[in-house]
């Protein structure tokens, strides 16, 4: 694992904001993995952000709560961030793992409704990482690849947020990539 | 019969140069047309093209194979299977390029490309084996003399090849590390020529093959590939525009 105590914080953090409700700062909390992910491709910095980004959705959709089993599934969501922290600071990182896989697997317990709305919220935050890493200059489909989801997906959502604009000065202007374009057609 | 048939795999176009020409497409490109349900451009740039499209099999499986036996993406895999199946996109056998040449030159480029760049003493797995799936069979086609291009979509690729120093600028403002060049990795991507979805749509409609006809047609195309992921800015796009009217 790269960066422990950067994620052990992330986690501590988010427990503390989920207790009070704060879906705005578990979000960020979920960005101070990118950096690391991108330059490293570390799988559990990667897991981490799509956790805590995952999180941050489900408190702030509300309406989950009303869901029959919401009390069983959050508190059972508290006692894996408690594991989770507790495993990395035993550096026990496949304790880590594992506790990750239940929060991501685990949800299979629950009622359908609550069951298919979270697995929704898992696979929208893996886009939006992915969408991240491809931001942090990461090619589109190595993130793609790295966060398991398709082409498809990422390129759409990369495409409407404007993320796969090129930054900076272009080598090759308009006219000659028409040109390298039409030169083939002639 | 074995022989006419080989002839007819090994048989490339040539234009009144007699110059052997193919486009090397990466899977944004045809994701970008599939999603837009714009297949047919492509179909009717190809009989209009004296030369191949060709799709290397690590494409096939990212744009076909794989989403096929997702329910979410079935039918835009279907529709690039149909322009597979009609030999309208190719594999580069069709050429007598063997998977294995292009599997060795693709883990060639894989391994220039992701130790070019480098951060806080690590190297920056930046591309996948698809995108150098691309430069390894484009590579190959020049080597042969045939001229190509690349149908590149996504920002990174590109980047590597045309503008290495702008890529290692952004990298260190996104990344906050200091990034060091391997210039002798990076002088081997300078030879590429890439072209981008946008472009394939604007040499379209000026060969008058959209089939749509309204004076907003190539804006509304320009942007429906660029929302799909093409790198392309709005001022890129306002230029091809006026380009078409006055050329």
């Amino acid at each position: 694992m790269y960066e422990k105590e950067n994620i052990l914080s992330i986690f501590q953090e988010t427990k503390e904001a989920i207790l009070r409700g704060d879906s705005s700062r578990i979000k960020n909390l979920s960005n101070r993995t990118t950096n690391s992910a991108s330059l490293t491709h570390d799988p559990d910095n990667i897991a981490a952000a799509v956790i805590i980004y995952s999180i941050s959705k489900i408190i702030e959709r509300t309406n989950y709560q009303k869901i029959p089993e919401w009390d069983k599934f959050y508190k059972s969501y508290l006692n894996s961030i408690d594991k989770i922290i507790e495993a990395i600071k035993k550096e026990n990182y496949e304790a880590y793992r594992k506790e990750i896989r239940i929060m991501r697997s685990g949800i299979s317990k629950f009622s359908g409704e609550l069951e298919k709305s979270i697995q929704e919220v898992f696979r929208k935050a893996s886009i939006n990482k992915a969408s991240k890493i491809y931001e942090h200059g990461i090619s589109m489909e190595k993130t793609a690849n790295l966060l398991g989801v398709t082409l498809f997906e990422l390129a759409s959502y990369a495409g409407e947020r404007g993320i796969s604009d090129a930054p900076g000065k272009q080598n090759v202007n308009v006219r000659t990539r028409i040109k390298f374009a039409e030169e083939m057609f002639e | 019969m074995a022989n006419k048939k080989f002839l007819k795999k090994t048989k490339i176009s040539n234009d009144n140069s007699g110059q052997q020409k193919v486009i090397v497409f990466d899977s944004g490109v045809l994701i970008s047309f599939s999603l837009n349900g714009i297949t047919e451009i492509i179909e009717d740039l190809k009989k209009d093209f004296k030369g191949k499209f060709l799709i290397t099999s690590e494409i096939k499986r990212e744009i076909i194979d794989f989403p096929l036996k997702i329910k979410r993406f079935e039918l835009e895999a279907l529709k690039l299977k149909n322009l597979f199946d009609r030999n309208i996109l190719e594999p580069p056998s069709s050429i007598d390029i063997k998977d294995s040449e292009i599997f060795q030159k693709t883990n060639e480029i894989l391994d220039l490309a992701n130790n070019c760049f480098v951060g806080d003493g690590k190297a920056i797995k930046l591309i996948n084996g698809g995108e150098a799936s691309c430069l390894a069979l484009s590579t190959l086609l020049s080597q042969k003399g045939i001229k190509n291009v690349l149908a590149i979509d996504e920002r990174t690729t590109r980047m590597l090849v045309e503008n290495p120093e702008e890529l290692k600028n952004f990298l260190e403002r996104k990344l906050h590390v200091k990034i060091k060049i391997c210039e002798k990795s990076s002088f081997f991507f300078k030879n590429f020529k890439i072209i981008r979805s946008p472009e394939l749509v604007y040499v379209a409609y000026k060969k008058n093959l959209i089939k749509l006809k309204d004076k907003n047609v190539l804006d509304a195309l320009l942007y429906a590939v660029k929302f799909k992921g093409a790198s392309i800015s709005n001022e890129e796009i306002e230029e091809m525009k006026k380009l078409a009217k006055v050329n």
